[in-house]
């Protein structure tokens, strides 16, 4: 079954791609976030947009138009110094989020 | 909180920045090519692919969208974190926050003062329909050395005009006049006209009340009815609705009130008219002037006034034109009036706007106000471009070090011009709070006649003119400053790592600012110096009478018809108000100086080559009079009791100018005299007194007889007391109610007054100006200082390394000083360049004083040098106090 994205996870899963991956084009990480998740996220990939937008506008990266392998141009996206500061601290409070839920789940078993 | 947030950014959305729309486009195109490249190599036709693309895409339009809305809420709150980050970051530095937001507060506050005063004197619209087409006509004769503006076509003339002239749509002739009104057993004195049946409707004015006069009231039978003022229907009849058809009583008769006029219409002014009635400020009562039909076709001078109104597309030159014509074949066709002694019929045409009339006089002086703030609101600018490039400079390293931290170039030129737009919303809220300020200061200055002063108000247009003026200083001295910073490469700065060292190129920019300030400072402290010289130079002038005597006005009413009874009252004040105690002398002159009205005759004195048409001033004085005013006894004697009876060989006094004019070389005393063209009855002169400056305290003396009478009809009396005016006040109406009840003194002032009025012009622009340059100095000063410390900051390390190879802190002292003074001198050069032509266009308004006076010019320079080297003291003292060891250490 699909799930539904968290709000505010889709920034750092972004981040995180970046990070990985170098720069990447809107469909290279719209594609990257499929594959990794196997298909369960329901990602209309138009819906990474304002992220994107609004990551860019914090200075977390930095959009410039490229040409892919096959010639095509297209908008590509690098992780900035602040972004990799911010993917960090995004990471911990994910984690420690994640494992308060974790915890809390476990315990009401 | 998000949520009226998204509500707004849907609603800016609307206005989407078209830039990043076409950057978006761009991008979804090319996502959606990817994807079908991408469905293709798995084996789907193009079409195919293209639709699958699609599909996998999701709504075009709602990621676009979605895309819109995030863009206008980061718009939001990055604005707002701007506007947090500005206000803290000013906050942070007051010094420089105050500063700044102070110079423009001057600046705006003092440009819309004036502003708002230029717009109710010159720009906001008279009471009258369209005043642009009204024009006043005058009848000049050249055979008169009078102004050309002082006789009006006769009656007859007129009416003759009126049948022939095309070029006006309307015409009227109305007289001045003074009305006592009693009320309440206290009887006051208004002014009035007598106005004929086209007066309301050339002026093209409404009652707010009522009517104004049908062509019935104009006939002598009907005449009796008024329309009154909106202030004399409230002072009078508190403003009760039922004001109309009740009675008025103007002069012990009774007139029908028929109509109020609005507020704003009580036409003519004093300064509606080149030469009206001095006693009258404003016009109170209209009634009709029912001119019998003889003297409809009267030729000869009368009181009246012409005004017009042009009808539309007819110039002034063509008007002038025709009325030259038409009033060159009434010369012809009529004989001089036999009442005009001696005046040839020659009577000329002049048209001239009433705009030019009522506020021509003023228009140099609101153009020079207007000159002068505009300076200061330039000065105010370059002050705070000024601090705001040397913060730039100090705030470099800040500024470096955030782009390093990725931080893009226009989000960091939006927050600095952020910051600078917060400082002049700052500045100009405060400005309208200075301007209202020097609004309610402006009329305490009391300006004379300076027509609608009293009704400057910051109104709507002033207001924008405000804000914009501010914010457009504000963006452009913010806009330098953030564009250089956000300019600055990167890898530079993070190799020269010290930003204390480098300049970021403004230096010479600040100074050239600075020096053009100064420029400007120095013609604004030209002009209030020559201002003020001229002022002390018009103070000082000679009158020719005390300033202490205390005058006041009385006229007759209709109970004293007789030259008897004029006599008789007349001898009767004097000696009371003479028995009074501490009264030392009083006596009466049908023209007080001073109050703009005079007697002008025509002269031939025995013994002199007489020209024709000589002029000289008549006075008629009581015997006292010179007494009273303090006028010195030149020659011969003053006038006795037994003089005002003598009618043969009748004794007069004459001016010494009226002496040095016809009796050059010779003793005047014994000189005769006559007003009478067939040279039949002379005058005696029996005495010389001391010039007394009659018209205004900046003209020269004219010649000037004294005759002496107690007969008139209305006259100023002066009193000299030992006591203060006050008391004497007091006693003048006691005793002119213990004579007469149903007169009323009016006018009372003490000669000090009048001179004071006389003055009040000349005192409001030189007060106005010496405040102005006064403020720009200031602000000079303080922008000089600033950028001293500035560099004084910026050369710590120099310093430093100067005081370690053994300079002494004096030397120090002087490097700063010295720099500072190079700039002072450069700005003071051009300065005196710029106020070399400038103060040309002051000629006008100086009094004594060479518009290029040398001592004006030393004083200016040496305020300026002396205040500009005081202004960098502290900064210098500071750079010679620096400690060798830290400021190295400090790097």
């Amino acid at each position: 079954m699909p799930i539904q994205i968290l709000q505010g996870t889709l920034d750092l899963m972004i981040l995180r791609t970046l990070a990985t991956m170098g720069p990447q084009h809107a469909y290279g990480i719209a594609n990257r976030l499929q594959q990794v998740s196997e298909d369960m996220l329901n990602l209309n990939q138009g819906t990474i947009y304002p992220a994107l937008l609004r990551i860019e506008q914090r200075g977390w990266t930095r959009g410039s138009w490229g040409k892919t392998e096959n010639g095509r141009e297209a908008k590509y996206y690098a992780i900035t110094r602040a972004g990799l500061k911010a993917l960090n601290e995004e990471t911990e409070r994910w984690r420690q989020m994640a494992g308060v839920v974790e915890k809390l789940l476990a315990e009401e078993q | 909180m998000m949520h009226w947030r998204r509500i707004v950014a849907r609603l800016c959305s609307l206005f989407a920045n078209r830039h990043a729309e076409s950057d978006l486009a761009r991008e979804v195109s090319s996502h959606l090519t990817l994807l079908a490249d991408d469905f293709q190599r798995r084996g789907m036709s193009p079409e195919e692919a293209r639709i699958a693309a699609r599909r996998a895409y999701g709504p075009l339009e709602q990621a676009k969208q979605a895309h819109r809305d995030e863009r206008s809420v980061l718009w939001i709150e990055q604005t707002m974190q701007d506007l947090r980050y500005g206000l803290r970051t000013l906050s942070k530095s007051p010094g420089f926050t105050i500063t700044a937001v102070l110079t423009l507060a001057l600046g705006i506050g003092a440009c819309t003062a004036i502003f708002s005063l230029v717009n109710a004197v010159l720009i906001r619209s008279l009471p009258y329909g369209d005043p642009k087409r009204l024009v006043y006509l005058f009848s000049p004769n050249p055979g008169l050395k009078i102004p050309p503006e002082v006789i009006c076509p006769s009656y007859g003339d007129f009416y003759d005009l009126k049948r022939e002239a095309k070029s006006y749509a309307n015409m009227s002739n109305f007289e001045q006049v003074r009305f006592s009104v009693t009320q309440q057993g206290s009887t006051q004195r208004i002014g009035g006209a007598r106005v004929d049946e086209d007066f309301f409707s050339t002026l093209q004015s409404m009652p707010e009340l009522g009517r104004t006069f049908a062509g019935e009231d104009n006939l002598p039978a009907h005449a009796k009815v008024a329309v009154i003022s909106h202030s004399l229907w409230v002072s009078m009849f508190a403003a009760r609705p039922d004001v109309l058809n009740r009675l008025i009583p103007l002069d012990g008769a009774n007139y029908r009130i028929v109509g109020v006029m609005p507020p704003e219409f009580e036409y003519p002014f004093k300064s509606d008219l080149p030469y009206g009635d001095p006693h009258i400020q404003s016009t109170q009562v209209w009634v009709p002037l029912a001119l019998s039909a003889q003297a409809r076709t009267s030729r000869g001078i009368a009181n009246n006034v012409s005004v017009a109104r042009l009808r539309s597309g007819v110039s002034i030159h063509q008007a002038q034109a025709e009325m030259a014509g038409i009033m060159a074949r009434l010369d012809e066709q009529y004989p001089p009036d036999p009442h005009d002694e001696g005046i040839p019929r020659a009577w000329g045409a002049l048209v001239d706007s009433f705009t030019g009339v009522s506020i021509g006089a003023v228009r140099p002086l609101m153009r020079l106000l207007l000159a002068a703030v505009g300076l200061v609101l330039l000065i105010a600018c370059g002050n705070v471009a000024n601090l705001l490039l040397a913060r730039a400079s100090e705030r470099a390293r800040e500024l470096g070090v955030r782009a390093a931290l990725g931080a893009g170039r226009g989000r960091m030129v939006r927050q600095l011009l952020t910051e600078s737009t917060l400082v002049g919303i700052g500045g100009c809220a405060m400005g309208v709070l200075l301007a209202v300020l020097f609004l309610r200061l402006l009329p305490k200055l009391d300006p004379g006649n300076i027509p609608r002063l009293n009704e400057a108000s910051l109104d709507v247009r002033v207001f924008l003119v405000a804000i914009g003026a501010s914010l457009v200083t504000s963006l452009l001295a913010g806009l330098m400053p953030a564009i250089a910073a956000s300019r600055m490469e990167l890898t530079e700065f993070l190799k020269s790592h010290a930003m204390r060292g480098r300049s970021t190129g403004h230096g010479r920019l600040q100074n050239a600012l600075i020096v053009v300030q100064t420029a400007m400072v120095v013609v604004l402290l030209a002009g209030a110096g020559l201002l003020i010289r001229s002022y002390i130079n018009v103070e000082s002038v000679d009158t020719g009478f005390t300033r202490s005597a205390l005058t006041f006005h009385v006229t007759l009413n209709q109970r004293y018809s007789k030259p008897e009874q004029h006599v008789a009252f007349f001898k009767e004040l004097i000696a009371k108000l003479e028995a009074l105690p501490g009264v030392q002398a009083a006596g009466s002159v049908n023209y007080l100086p001073l109050t703009n009205s005079e007697s002008l005759t025509y002269i031939w004195v025995d013994g002199y080559a007489n020209k024709n048409y000589q002029l000289s001033e008549g006075r008629e004085v009581t015997p006292h009079y010179f007494t009273a005013m303090n006028i010195p006894l030149l020659a011969g004697r003053y006038f006795t009791d037994a003089d005002a009876a003598i009618t043969v060989n009748r004794p007069v006094i004459v001016n010494q100018k009226f002496a040095d004019t016809f009796f050059p070389n010779r003793n005047p005393i014994g000189g005769r005299i006559t007003g009478d063209s067939k040279l039949a009855r002379w005058w005696t002169v029996v005495g010389v007194v001391a010039d007394v400056r009659n018209t205004s305290l900046e003209e020269e003396p004219q010649p000037q007889i004294y005759n002496a009478s107690y007969d008139a009809g209305d006259a100023s009396v002066a009193v000299r007391s030992r006591l203060p005016p006050a008391t004497v006040e007091t006693e003048i109406r006691a005793t002119l109610k213990a004579i007469d009840p149903s007169l009323a003194a009016t006018d009372i002032h003490t000669m000090g007054d009048l001179v004071s009025v006389a003055t009040a012009r000349r005192r409001f622009q030189t007060s106005l100006l010496a405040v102005f340059a006064g403020i720009a100095l200031l602000m000079a000063l303080v922008g000089l200082s600033g950028l001293i410390r500035f560099s004084v900051n910026k050369r710590t390390r120099e310093v430093g390394i100067r005081m370690a190879l053994g300079a002494e802190r004096r030397d120090v002292l002087l490097l700063i000083l010295r720099n500072a003074s190079v700039l002072v001198l450069a700005g003071l050069g051009t300065g005196l360049a710029c106020t070399w032509i400038a103060t040309r266009l002051l000629k006008s308004f100086l009094f004594g004083v060479g518009q290029h006076d040398p001592f004006t010019i030393v004083a200016v320079s040496v305020l300026l040098v002396v205040c500009g080297l005081l202004a960098a003291f502290a900064p210098a003292r500071r750079a010679a106090s620096i400690d060798p060891m830290q400021a190295l250490r400090a790097e």
